[in-house]
């Protein structure tokens, strides 16, 4: 902490002791990649929602209106961009693995937006009425999440993941954060037979996501697409317990640790001691999404 | 050392109509490279056009004035860009009967 607070950079984050990332995107992404699915060389064997997640920008946060917003500090975030269609997710990844079990934290100043529309057929949405605007209501959910594999014994691996839903899948305000009760569907489960709507990475239905308790927050979209306010977020998970532990969002802290994370019944070969930590977009409109990601801390007590 | 990076646009996509590259932010690049590798392209006459286009918001475009010459076999196609702004995409073309093509495309900047 101490070294975090001489550094007036790292002073706005609170790392474990061990700083595994210090990712500031005013100087590259840092390892965030695209996720891509597992395939054989031949990328038709992708699974439908793994097909094409997007890579990451680095952005300078401009606008029609007032040019370049730029970031907490210098001018770069990273941004993670949609497709304009309904349940379009992009996603990253940063890959590591673990040199321990222990706890992991993991930290951000992010923001999130809907992309500017123009008029338009925008039915059901409430007008603008001068403070409120309705692209926030064209924002669906961002999630933050990981997936970790201690060996290769079964129930070794699981993925924790944790959604801010902004809008539900009907496009109502739900503005929560949610998990998730339902496995990924891996390709093996696929070509096993498992059935999915392919419209989310991290479940084969809507239903699989539950509200975490005390987990109601209204964030500070600020009323128009083209006001960045950036929000702070630190999130911690033990890898000795195979749980969350909790979730902090300015304000708000969320106790995670009786919050169930499911495991996969089978062994997986060759990813021992993995580390992937992740995260998404996901609209529920027909309007392109964005998360931004001003700065990452990744730290550990190991 | 300078940097760089290799964002894939589109990957293993198939059209059957024009198309414009979804907006991709590049202000921190001062050069880029477009490829565009077409795996499969059928249809009676069948070609692809692309034309570089720039923005200053993401949202509303015009064309950069550079352009792949016309592309109508499967293969490997590439295009520089220089003094592009802070954003990119192509405008693609797709002629000829029933068309059908299945590319990836690629955009590489570098500091």
């Amino acid at each position: 902490m101490a070294l975090a607070n001489a550094d007036i950079r790292l002073s706005r984050f609170n790392p474990l002791p061990r700083i595994l990332a210090f990712d500031d995107f005013d100087d590259g992404l840092h390892g965030w990649c695209e996720l891509v699915g597992n395939h054989n060389g031949d990328l038709n064997e992708l699974q439908p929602v793994f097909r094409d997640m997007r890579p990451a920008q680095l952005s300078t946060c401009t606008f029609f209106d007032m040019g370049t917003h730029g970031a907490v500090d210098g001018t770069y975030s990273m941004k993670l961009a949609t497709r304009p269609r309904k349940f379009h997710q992009a996603v990253a990844i940063k890959r590591l693995t673990s040199a321990a079990d222990g706890l992991v934290q993991f930290e951000a100043w992010f923001t999130y937006k809907a992309e500017q529309t123009f008029g338009g057929d925008d039915p059901g949405a409430r007008a603008w009425d001068g403070n409120y605007h309705p692209s926030e209501a064209h924002f669906g959910s961002f999630t933050l999440w990981n997936d970790i594999c201690e060996g290769t014994t079964p129930r070794d691996r699981y993925h924790a993941a944790l959604r801010y839903e902004n809008t539900n899948e009907e496009g109502e305000f739900t503005q929560r954060w949610l998990y998730k009760t339902g496995l990924h569907p891996t390709t093996r489960m696929l070509r096993e037979g498992f059935d999915s709507n392919q419209n989310d990475v991290h479940v084969a239905k809507p239903d699989m996501w539950a509200p975490i308790p005390g987990g109601d927050q209204q964030l500070c979209f600020n009323e128009v697409p083209t006001k960045v306010n950036w929000h702070y977020l630190r999130w911690l998970f033990d890898l000795s317990t195979r749980r969350n532990t909790e979730l902090q969002v300015n304000d708000l802290t969320m106790d995670l640790r009786d919050i169930p994370v499911l495991r996969f019944e089978e062994g997986y070969w060759g990813i021992n001691r993995l580390l992937n930590l992740c995260m998404d977009v996901r609209t529920t409109s027909n309007v392109r999404n964005f998360l931004y990601m001003d700065s990452v801390v990744i730290s550990a007590d190991w | 050392m300078r940097h760089s990076f290799t964002a894939v646009i589109e990957k293993n996509a198939t059209f059957h109509e024009d198309f414009e590259t979804e907006p991709y932010e590049c202000a921190w690049a001062s050069e880029a490279r477009w490829f565009i590798h077409v795996a499969e392209l059928e249809g009676d006459g069948a070609g692809l056009s692309a034309r570089v286009q720039v923005s200053p918001d993401g949202l509303f475009w015009c064309d950069e004035g550079s352009a792949f010459e016309s592309m109508s076999e499967p293969g490997m196609y590439s295009l520089a860009v220089r003094d592009f702004g802070g954003w990119l995409r192509l405008d693609c073309g797709l002629d000829g009967e029933d068309a059908r093509v299945r590319l990836m495309i690629y955009l590489v900047l570098k500091e």
